[in-house]
């Protein structure tokens, strides 16, 4: 039995409680893949990573991400928030690029850069998402989950950036927060296309974010997730493949629908690249015993 | 922005990982109802509890429990670990009970309950005394719509709907081997337990020259097919009957449960008959220590 730090971590949250939780393990050399899934399970947060050192050049550090389920390559939020965590403790030092602090992340799915901009509760950290490409599939049935809302301008497209999302424009923002799919309907459709879950968004005019998005999981028991880093990178990458952004730089609403109230910051830069992130808040800070 | 003392515990745990998990906050003051399932719904535990002066001379402290859903009047293994949290922040100390028995008394939704604290060399197990259980309806091994559930494991003994708060249909199967091999029909678990507002099935089997008495399993179809890795009432109620219709004989006074195996955990609860009441408790393993700033 072994003594490690540990935080947990409230992500795309600009007070305690509005985001999405995180588990961030450091000094976990010595745990096995076995021991690190066991522990996510018992923890049963939606995401727990592990701090290790680096093993390639230039990475700053090493994370592993586990579900509750299962090991994941990359993820937006447990991005975020173990950066965060290895600045609050002092892991890692910001290099300055180009008059930007950066850091370099290590993880199955390669070396990812970070920016960071500020510190503490109010340090944002934005991470680069892997590529989001289109992939063919019958939205048939993943529509008829919908039951009937009315779409929005942009025509429904999986989007693959790691994990596949369904991409849905709805009409408007009161179309979004009202959705009640049929989510048996839809963990079907996401079985048979092999789709993660389906993210609704839309426009929101005259508003501090300019798409309301909602991000729904149900087949992987998750009803809806409170807030979704790669389902807004995925949306991002599609309106950017139709020249449909709002902007480069805006601001996703998520997570009110479930108690919460995330903020998801996404930008896409010059090269096409879809960057997103926000704020980290420190909500448990100790020790863990495993 | 406040920072209050926070543990993360695993209940019924011989080891960190094989039992129940619970958080606690300590030092609640402060927090409303509001704030207190705002919480309770970010941490989402099965159970979280939060630690209040008492209001009474009587008791230790006060706790309210909340499920990331709801408040609850009480629970056993919420009861158990937050006693473990009390002990270990110093907010409380036991106090001499008849006996020769030492104990905590918690205030909580369903009034002063004491909690019972043995001490085993540096290991210290935590006991709640659970509400009586009354024995609703009892089948026979033969009854056609349990054979049909559980075929050839089902023993002869056959299985009872109890009530000890909560109500749960309890079948005694052949062996520990048939108990561990079940993969559960949920629907079927349904149906049987639906038209008597039943939790769920607990399936038990007697395991002699085990270091447990019984290997129990806890199954409840009605929120998404769930397995509990250690359940506080439904073997207390277990116990209860057992001893009331005569069928503990084998198990003696104390007995232990091994349950959670199915599930990825190993727990063990121990159930001690006296006086007419069934008393449930354990360990508690210390996961998570630190702070909470909400």
């Amino acid at each position: 039995m072994t003594t490690r730090d540990f935080m947990q971590l409230d992500v795309f949250a600009d007070q305690p409680g509005r985001g999405n939780p995180l588990g961030v393990v450091f000094g976990a050399d010595d745990l096995d893949t076995a021991a690190m899934q066991a522990l996510a399970a018992w923890l049963n947060l939606s995401e727990t990573t592990y701090v290790l050192p680096a093993t390639q050049p230039g990475a700053d550090y090493r994370l592993r991400i586990f579900t509750p389920r299962q090991e994941l390559p990359f993820a937006g939020h447990p991005s975020v928030g173990t950066a965060h965590a290895v600045l609050e403790r002092g892991l890692a030092t910001p290099k300055a690029t180009n008059g930007i602090g950066t850091l370099l992340q290590e993880c199955a799915a390669g070396l990812l850069p970070l920016r960071i901009d500020g510190d503490g509760a109010q340090r944002a950290i934005h991470v680069r998402a892997p590529r989001g490409v289109e992939r063919s599939a019958d939205d048939r049935a993943v529509l008829a989950s919908l039951q009937g809302a009315p779409l929005g301008d942009a025509r429904p497209a999986l989007i693959d950036n790691g994990p596949r999302w369904w991409c849905i424009e709805l009409a408007n923002e009161a179309t979004v927060r009202q959705l009640a799919p049929d989510l048996e309907a839809m963990a079907a459709a996401n079985r048979a296309d092999g789709s993660v879950g389906v993210a609704v968004f839309a426009r929101c005019a005259g508003s501090d974010h300019a798409l309301v998005v909602r991000a729904f999981v149900p087949a992987d028991g998750i009803p809806e997730d409170p807030v979704t880093g790669s389902a807004n990178a995925a949306i991002a990458a599609w309106l950017h493949a139709n020249a449909a952004l709002p902007a480069r730089r805006f601001r996703g609403s998520q997570g009110r629908e479930v108690g919460r109230d995330g903020v998801v910051e996404i930008e896409v830069d010059e090269a096409g690249e879809v960057w997103i992130g926000g704020l980290t808040q420190t909500v448990i800070e100790g020790t863990l015993t495993w | 922005m406040v920072t209050r003392r926070f543990l993360h515990l695993d209940v019924f745990a011989p080891r960190a990982g094989a039992g129940n998990p619970l958080a606690v906050v300590l030092d609640a003051d402060g927090l409303d109802t509001e704030a207190m399932q705002r919480i309770a719904a970010w941490t989402n535990v099965i159970e979280t509890t939060f630690v209040l002066p008492p209001t009474t001379p009587e008791a230790s402290y006060r706790v309210r429990i909340f499920t990331p859903r709801r408040e609850l009047a009480f629970a056993g293994h919420p009861s158990v670990g937050t006693a473990h949290a009390v002990l270990a922040a110093g907010l409380a100390a036991p106090r001499d009970a008849e006996g020769g028995a030492r104990q905590l008394v918690q205030e909580c939704g369903a009034g002063l309950l004491p909690v019972r604290v043995e001490d085993h060399g540096a290991a210290q197990a935590l006991f709640v005394q659970a509400p009586a259980t009354q024995v609703l309806a009892r089948r026979s091994g033969a009854d056609p719509g349990l054979q049909a559930l559980l075929g050839t494991r089902l023993s002869t003994a056959g299985a009872a709907l109890i009530d000890s708060g909560r109500r749960w249909w309890a079948a005694e199967l052949v062996d520990e081997a048939a108990v561990r091999g079940w993969a559960p029909d949920f629907d079927g678990i349904a149906a049987l337990a639906s038209p008597h507002d039943a939790m769920g099935l607990a399936v038990f089997a007697r395991c002699p020259g085990k270091d447990y008495g019984l290997v129990v399993r806890a199954l409840m179809p009605f929120h998404g097919h769930y397995e509990d890795p250690a359940s506080g009432a439904a073997n207390a109620a277990l116990a209860g009957y057992l001893h009331a219709t005569g069928q503990a004989d084998g198990l003696g006074e104390r007995y232990v449960v091994s349950q959670g195996r199915e599930v990825g955990r190993d727990a063990r609860l121990a159930l001690v008959h006296e006086a007419g009441r069934v008393w449930v408790g354990g360990a508690t393993q210390t996961v998570v220590s630190g702070r909470l700033r909400w």
